[in-house]
């Protein structure tokens, strides 16, 4: 295939990402198209683009509208679209619609993305390259037949299942049922949710492993047949199927974690894949057997643990493999030495479930510094939270030598942040600092539930700030009310 | 640096009395060829600066006064624990903590009331001893006294002060009168004796600083000659300005420790010059034991910058005042009176209130000690008199108290049947009979006492806490609840304490933190948000911070203060429209909504001045409206209770 250079890129996303993949860009001395819609016209990100170009009112449906987006591109004379990750960037329409219109979609091919965008497509590449995956049922028939084959499958498999969106994602369009009676009750609903989140009715069954742990391992494919893999990352920390912190490389055997890049990589050859992408896996947290999950054809949110750790700049090389250019990653480059750890620094509130503190204005922002300390955000003092968007202000990616010596500059970094305003997801993260499963490295996806202390840390409000608020008060009132 | 210490090895410190018990730190003081000095900067501050001096100041200067060899530096006690927490907004405890970690080798000093404790009404047994434990971690001395000098009200203090291992001094209080003589007080030192044994020191409490040179000199002989052995403590208060005579006096017939304190801050009611003393005293042939003359000095150079912060809280009538031999009221209470007759508008009635009732009054009750609470039963009985026209009408409940014997017999005569009756009524007879009596105070429980703490303050609390608490329950809410705000605001310095007017744009502070960080915080703009919230800008550790605050100024209407005079509140109470004459706190309500209530019949007890006073319905009727709630402030013409008639 011939090498095209590209000299214009258009990044179809907002926030911290849009900013990530324009750095990369920058730096390899190609232009910057961003797009943004009305609420972020006040995102301090757009002006470092070289074109920053309005697509519509918004919320949300003109960052998920293919036509603006195209016609953006058109306008800005840009030859390449990087869909960062969510919106568009699993949509195989807006990557065919990028090759029609002469654009390069940096990542897979349309037809990749549409297969492995399907969660029962995907399932079967995955058994055809020999790699295990979760026991499971394809779409189920509509109708009685469907339930009667859910049910068919919870007497040969055994308790609790999940039920599944075929074309979920990120955690949405999962259901656990405990029982057939739960079965029954859920298997509409689910069908519902899912028809009304993805506009696709079919679900399936899956075994549930109960507590296992999520690892992925993030692989570069190149036009030229060449696929390799940047290691493993353990994203078991969750909350309700959302990632929360994330670890590069996955505490596991050298043996296993061989035999998951092995199984990475015949998956992806299996499916024709092209540029980067991740395969995840569930691991069981006792055995550390090991089962394909899904296959996500984008740049993931926790990237950078994986950039920290090999020293790969991984939007680098998505350019790159759009371009055609054969993959040079020298092996020892890809060193897995080390840890890496990343944590979303959003503005949330943790103790009343995570709830996002939309509309509260940063009054005060300063950031943490100093070795193996990374920032990838946009917030800044006087940034208000948006209540359109999600509420991920900052990302921190954290690299040390081993386990212990990251977990302590992570706890530095994290005393280092000074947030006034919002309610922030920090000081959640410094009470699993100080949680001892956690110093031991052993947590899986049920870590939160069995560790419900780490959300009783203190109100920690800083002396200066109660100091300062009656300072504040004897100006205003002329007067100490407490004094005379 | 001429005379540094004299005699370092006649200083008493904490290590010592740990090391060497009680028993040995007293025969090192008979020893010692001259006298020892105690600083009252408690007595100082509460006499002459309405107990405002911060702890700002008290560490600023804490290393000079470490230095300079006091015998000990009373720095607790007397009203000073509720003013920590009322005013200066600082656990009493904590200041303890934190000050003996700066004064290291001194001996803290304590000034307690007895059943009273430090406040102005009997505690329950359970809650003094809980108390004293508490306190006697930082303090080593303990002055205890009872205002009728009945030595029974002291017991369970002096025996939780001995088992705590720290240095008992119970105090004789001294007045002046016939009853007043030296076999009275001799005898009442034998009682004490029989109490505690030999192993005490003997305060001389003259708290009005009553009495002549001669009169303080030959008490103290009177005193040795029965007791040779016996350690005197001499404390007085320098109103009249004749304190230094009785000092010296009391020394030349052999006091072994007095009372005085720093020059650069001594006033009217308070303590002398504690240098001049030493001086004079030296020229005598005593010197002061253990004393660092240099510290004492420069304790005053450093102090001297700090007096201007408390201006505003230094007597409204400057200069000595020799009448005070006429109204024998506390130096301690000096400060408070001026408050209150300056927030209640009676400032110009003071010297009649002073020189006249006041002496009148003390007569007609007994010729007892005008001291805590006995000097506010006395003041509030005059002001009342004098402000309300008619003597001894609505009489507080203290004084009914007292005269029902609650706290004690009558040291010397009871007071007149007349003044009974006006208390009373006519019926005080059977009253007396039937209520009169010794009133022994049922211990409380102090698991409910802290589940009821823990549910004001919305958490756990801690055992300090709870101590304060049973002092002065809802002023140490409040100053729980301030402390959750506002932080440990006694790193604060007066400057910006006490700040009137607001600071300047620009204005800078350095406050290191109760935790040692140091901060910057700058004053920035005030303005206003499209909420319409005030919000003042502070520049705090170099970023600009934006700070809700209060409104006030233009634009908001400011709450519309009516003033009224006593007597259209009492005119108005005849129509149901029931307002407080004082400004106080919300005590005790009663009765309740929809409760059918009497004329005479009391609707809800304010506690003012520290005394609990009654509001008294005038009329027959229903109560329509209560519209406050114990703990609220109520300022004089407050609307309090609507009572219909039907």
């Amino acid at each position: 295939m011939k090498e095209k250079s590209i000299r214009k890129i258009l990044i179809a996303n907002r926030g911290e990402i849009a900013l990530r993949i324009l750095r990369t860009i920058k730096e390899l001395g190609k232009g910057a198209v961003v797009v943004y819609e009305k609420p972020d016209s006040e995102a301090y990100y757009i002006r470092l683009a070289d074109t920053a170009i309005l697509i519509g009112e918004g919320p949300r449906c003109d960052y998920l509208n293919i036509e603006r987006i195209i016609w953006a591109a058109r306008k800005s004379g840009a030859d390449a679209v990087h869909p960062g990750y969510g919106f568009l960037a699993e949509n195989a329409d807006f990557s065919e619609a990028c090759e029609k219109a002469g654009l390069i979609f940096i990542g897979p091919p349309a037809g990749v993305i549409r297969d492995l965008g399907n969660k029962v497509v995907a399932r079967r590449i995955a058994a055809q390259a020999g790699i295990d995956t979760i026991p499971g049922t394809g779409d189920l028939p509509r109708g009685e037949d469907g339930v009667a084959a859910a049910l068919k499958f919870g007497l040969e498999h055994g308790y609790p299942l999940m039920l599944k969106a075929s074309s979920g994602g990120g955690g949405r369009g999962i259901r656990k049922v405990v029982n057939e009676k739960d079965l029954l009750v859920q298997l509409p609903m689910a069908r519902q949710e899912t028809l009304s989140a993805f506009n696709d009715e079919n679900i399936y069954v899956e075994k549930c492993v109960e507590a296992p742990r999520h690892v992925e391992i993030q692989i570069l494919a190149d036009r030229h047949g060449q696929i390799i893999h940047l290691g493993s990352r353990d994203c078991s920390i969750q909350r309700r199927h959302q990632k929360l912190l994330e670890i590069a490389p996955a505490n596991l055997p050298v043996d296993v974690l061989e035999a998951m890049y092995a199984a990475a990589i015949k998956a992806a050859r299996q499916a024709g894949y092209i540029n980067a992408g991740t395969v995840e896996f569930l691991v069981d947290a006792r055995t550390n057997a090991f089962w394909f999950m899904e296959m996500n054809t984008r740049l993931q949110v926790e990237h950078t643990v994986t950039e920290e750790l090999t020293g790969v700049d991984i939007v680098r090389e998505q350019i790159r493999v759009a371009e055609g250019q054969v993959l040079d990653i020298p092996r020892e480059r890809v060193h897995l030495m080390g840890k890496a750890v990343q944590v979303r620094v959003n503005a949330e509130d943790p103790k009343n479930h995570f709830m996002p503190e939309g509309g509260k204005q940063v009054e005060v922002y300063q950031s943490p510094g100093g070795p193996g300390v990374r920032l990838d955000g946009v917030v800044y003092q006087g940034y208000r939270v948006p209540t359109e968007y999600d509420s991920l202000m900052v990302k921190m990616t954290i690299r040390g030598y081993n386990w212990e010596q990251t977990i302590q500059r992570l706890k530095q970094a994290l005393n280092g942040f000074l947030i006034v305003g919002p309610a922030t997801t920090v000081p959640f993260y410094l009470a699993i600092c100080d949680e001892p499963d956690f110093l031991a490295e052993r947590f899986d996806t049920g870590y939160l539930d069995a560790h419900p202390a780490v959300f009783q840390y203190a109100e920690q409000e800083r002396e200066v700030a109660k100091l300062a608020r009656l300072i504040a008060e004897i100006h205003a009132r002329k007067i100490n009310p407490f004094a005379y | 640096m001429t005379r540094r210490t004299q005699n370092n090895d006649a200083r008493i410190t904490p290590q010592e009395l740990r090391r060497n018990g009680v028993r040995q730190v007293l025969e090192k003081i008979r020893r010692a060829g001259g006298y020892y000095v105690t600083n009252t900067e408690r007595d100082l501050s509460q006499s002459d600066f309405k107990n405002r001096i911060m702890p700002h100041t008290q560490f600023l200067v804490a290393p000079q006064r470490n230095d300079a060899g006091f015998f000990s530096i009373e720095i607790t006690g007397g009203a000073s624990v509720h003013v920590d927490m009322l005013r200066k907004q600082m656990n009493p405890l904590e200041k303890l903590e934190v000050l003996s970690a700066n004064m290291p080798d001194t001996l803290f000093q304590t000034l307690c009331r007895g059943v009273n404790l430090f406040g102005y009404r009997p505690y329950p047994e359970n809650v003094i001893r809980l108390t004293v434990r508490s306190f006697a971690r930082y303090v080593h001395v303990w002055r205890v006294f009872d205002f009728l000098n009945h030595v029974s009200n002291m017991i369970p203090v002096f025996e939780e002060v001995r088992e705590s291992g720290a240095i008992l001094e119970p105090s004789i209080c001294f007045s002046t009168g016939p009853e007043h003589t030296d076999a009275y007080y001799v005898g009442k030192v034998g009682e004490i004796l029989a109490v505690t044994g030999e192993d005490i020191l003997l305060c001389i409490k003259n708290h009005g600083g009553l009495g002549t040179p001669k009169r303080i000199g030959a008490l103290v002989r009177a005193i040795r000659e029965r007791y040779p052995d016996l350690v005197i403590h001499y404390h007085g208060h320098n109103t009249d300005g004749a304190d230094l005579g009785r000092i010296v006096a009391a020394v030349k017939n052999g006091a072994k420790i007095v009372d005085a304190s720093d020059h650069a801050m001594t006033g009217f009611y308070g303590p002398p010059p504690l240098l001049t003393a030493v001086d004079i005293l030296s020229d005598e042939g005593y010197e002061a034991a253990g004393l660092n003359r240099q510290a004492v000095i420069d304790a005053s150079n450093i102090l001297r910058g700090e007096r201007e912060h408390y201006r505003d809280f230094e007597s409204q009538f400057l200069g000595f005042d020799p009448t005070a031999q006429i109204h024998k009221l506390p130096g301690g209470a000096t400060g408070s009176s001026f408050e209150q007759a300056v927030k209640g508008g009676f400032l110009h009635q003071m010297p009649n209130i002073l020189q006249n009732e006041l002496p009148r009054v003390h007569v007609e009750l007994g010729n007892w000690w005008s001291v805590t609470p006995g000097s506010q039963i006395l003041w509030t009985t005059a002001v009342n008199n004098v402000l309300k026209g008619a003597r001894y009408r609505d009489a507080n409940d203290d004084l009914k108290s007292l005269m029902l014997g609650r706290y004690g017999e009558f040291p010397f005569y009871r007071p007149s049947d007349s003044i009974y009756e006006a208390v009373f009524g006519k019926n005080w007879k059977a009253i007396l009979e039937h209520e009169g009596g010794y009133q022994r105070i049922e211990d409380v429980d102090l698991a409910v006492e802290r589940k009821v703490l823990e549910h004001r303050i919305g958490r756990a609390a801690t055992d300090d806490e709870l101590v304060l608490y049973l002092q002065h329950p809802n002023d140490a809410v409040d100053f729980f609840k301030f402390e959750a705000k506002y932080g440990k605001t006694w790193v604060l310095s007066p400057n910006i304490w006490f700040r009137k007017g607001g600071f300047g744009l620009g204005d800078k502070f350095e406050i290191p933190d109760a935790y040692g960080r140091l901060h910057a915080v700058e004053i920035g703009p005030k303005r206003r948000t499209k909420a319409g919230d005030a919000v003042t800008y502070l520049v705090i550790d170099h970023h600009p911070e934006p700070i809700l605050t209060e409104l006030e100024g233009e634009g908001v209407p400011a709450k519309k203060k009516i003033s009224f005079t006593p007597k259209e509140i009492e005119a108005l109470a005849k129509t149901g429209d029931v307002r407080s004459q004082i400004i106080g706190t919300v005590s005790e309500i009663p009765i309740s909504e929809g409760e059918e209530v009497s004329a005479g019949q009391i609707l809800i007890v304010l506690e003012a001045m520290k005394m609990l006073n009654n509001v008294i319905a005038e009329i027959n009727g229903r109560v329509a409206e209560i519209l406050v709630a114990p703990g609220d402030r109520v300022e004089v013409g407050d609307p309090l209770i609507v009572v219909r008639t039907e």
